[in-house]
């Protein structure tokens, strides 16, 4: 292990439950985290089979990545707050997604952490569509060749990976 | 130091409900039990490369193979590229293309999520017939005691399966919002609540599909449509009052009054 990958953790959320998840390939080596969002379910019901299905989920990608993976009870931005500095960390990894709770946690760890780097992923797209939206019909139409075929139609700019 | 309780991320299913329950005490609704399907990518996979598509064409029939992948898309156990990649290897022709159709509503919503954020969770435009929708879930409907056998099982399948197909999630958004009159974050919540693929992006955007205030007209089928695609399960033995019994053309006035 070398000493900048010594110095980062990673944040697992429920919708990057695989070893395939940008932030976690990005750090295959990095401890990592999920956290059972205690404020979030004390206030929005959830029937058990659900938390369970996520359980599963990160056991199974705990079971096939090299690096730690550790599940805890709490409140997110507190708990990756905590478990960086207990790993020394000066940069945390995670896949962006677009709810409101993520940019809320983000949010919470900056104000609570100023001085770690938090370096956000993008998750992974279907098509390379990023102009407005309204109604399927339309949008499918400008992404109906890349979908069918694979492919982005020709007039499309590739998005750019990183 | 904060107060988090850890948990081993090696625990058996056996052990699941009883430790994971413990655990997570007072922060979940119903019984500690297994899901109905396994949670994480080895079992995705698994559910994904047995899936061959075949028959997709009747994906609107209860009976029809639909692939039920989407408790593994929503948690990122699977990716939308590597469904849509098999989809490709394995399927041919317009089932196929139906598939990769379907697949891209998935996408859709997430790009509609990330273009408004949290005003999903209410209106995105007025509703396209005078509404006016109580907040609150009626208990008979909670408790799948309408008296309908239909709207019944489609919420005792949500609670006891985690998982409904996509004409069942239809009939009872329908249902709820156009014939109970009830508000469709309330559907949103119990759905929230149950589905094992719930979120926001799909979730509220369906239901406000079915509303009216994310579509050109509201969503609503008749007892005729129930009972040719479940396969006359539960009509052909039901003796309910049944309120789907109409033409579209009546329901549609009942409903939604005369529209211009
Ligand atoms: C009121 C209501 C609420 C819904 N809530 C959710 C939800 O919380 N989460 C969710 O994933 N889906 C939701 N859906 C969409 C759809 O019903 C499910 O995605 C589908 O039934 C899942 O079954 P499947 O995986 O066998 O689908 P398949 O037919 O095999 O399709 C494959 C994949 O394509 C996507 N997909 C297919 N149909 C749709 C659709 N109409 N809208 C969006 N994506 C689609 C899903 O990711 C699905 O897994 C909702 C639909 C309605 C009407």
């Amino acid at each position: 292990m070398t000493a900048a990958q010594a110095r980062r953790v990673v944040w697992i959320h429920g919708d990057s439950l695989s070893v395939t998840d940008p932030a976690l390939s990005a750090c295959p080596d990095a401890p990592a985290l999920f956290v059972f969002d205690r404020p979030f379910l004390q206030a929005v019901p959830v029937a058990f089979p659900r938390l369970a299905f996520m359980y599963q989920g990160v056991r199974d990608l705990a079971a096939h990545r090299p690096g730690l993976t550790e599940i805890r009870v709490g409140a997110v931005p507190d708990e990756l707050a905590a478990f960086a500095a207990a790993h020394h960390a000066a940069e945390l990894h995670v896949t962006r997604n677009f709810t409101p709770d993520f940019a809320r946690i983000v949010d919470g760890l900056r104000a609570a952490r100023p001085d770690l780097r938090i370096i956000i992923h993008e998750p992974e797209r279907l098509t390379s569509f990023d102009g407005p939206l309204r109604r399927f019909f339309g949008f499918w139409k400008k992404v109906e060749r890349e979908v069918l075929h694979g492919e982005p139609a020709p007039d499309f700019p590739r998005r750019g990976h990183r | 130091m904060t107060d988090a309780l850890r948990l081993p991320p090696d625990l058996l299913d056996d052990q699941l409900p009883r430790v994971l329950g413990e655990a997570l005490t007072g922060l979940y609704t119903g019984e500690p039990r297994l899901p109905a399907r396994v949670g994480g990518r080895t079992a995705g996979l698994a559910a994904l490369h047995a899936w061959t598509g075949e028959g997709y064409a009747g994906r609107n029939f209860l009976s029809g193979n639909v692939s039920r992948l989407s408790m593994y898309l929503r948690h990122g156990m699977l990716g939308l590229r590597e469904v849509a990649a098999h989809a490709r290897a394995v399927m041919r022709g317009r089932e196929r293309d139906e598939f990769l159709r379907q697949l891209t509503w998935a996408e859709f919503y997430r790009l509609v999520l990330r273009q408004e954020g949290a005003r999903v969770l209410g209106n995105l435009e007025d509703p396209k017939y005078p509404a006016r929708w109580t907040d609150t879930l009626p208990d008979d409907v909670r408790e799948a005691r309408t008296g309908l056998p239909c709207a019944d099982a489609w919420v005792t399948h949500l609670v006891r399966d985690g998982w409904l197909h996509n004409h069942e999630r239809l009939w009872f958004a329908a249902y709820l919002v156009h014939w109970r009159g009830v508000d469709w974050r309330s559907g949103y919540a119990l759905f929230r609540e149950h589905l094992l693929d719930g979120d926001i992006a799909n979730n509220a955007l369906s239901w406000q599909w079915v509303a009216s205030t994310f579509s050109n007209k509201p969503y609503f089928m008749n007892q005729e449509n129930i009972d040719r695609y479940s396969g006359g399960r539960w009509c052909r033995t039901c003796r309910a009052e049944c309120p789907f019994r109409a033409s579209y053309g009546e329901l549609e006035t009942q409903l939604f009054g005369t529209r211009p």
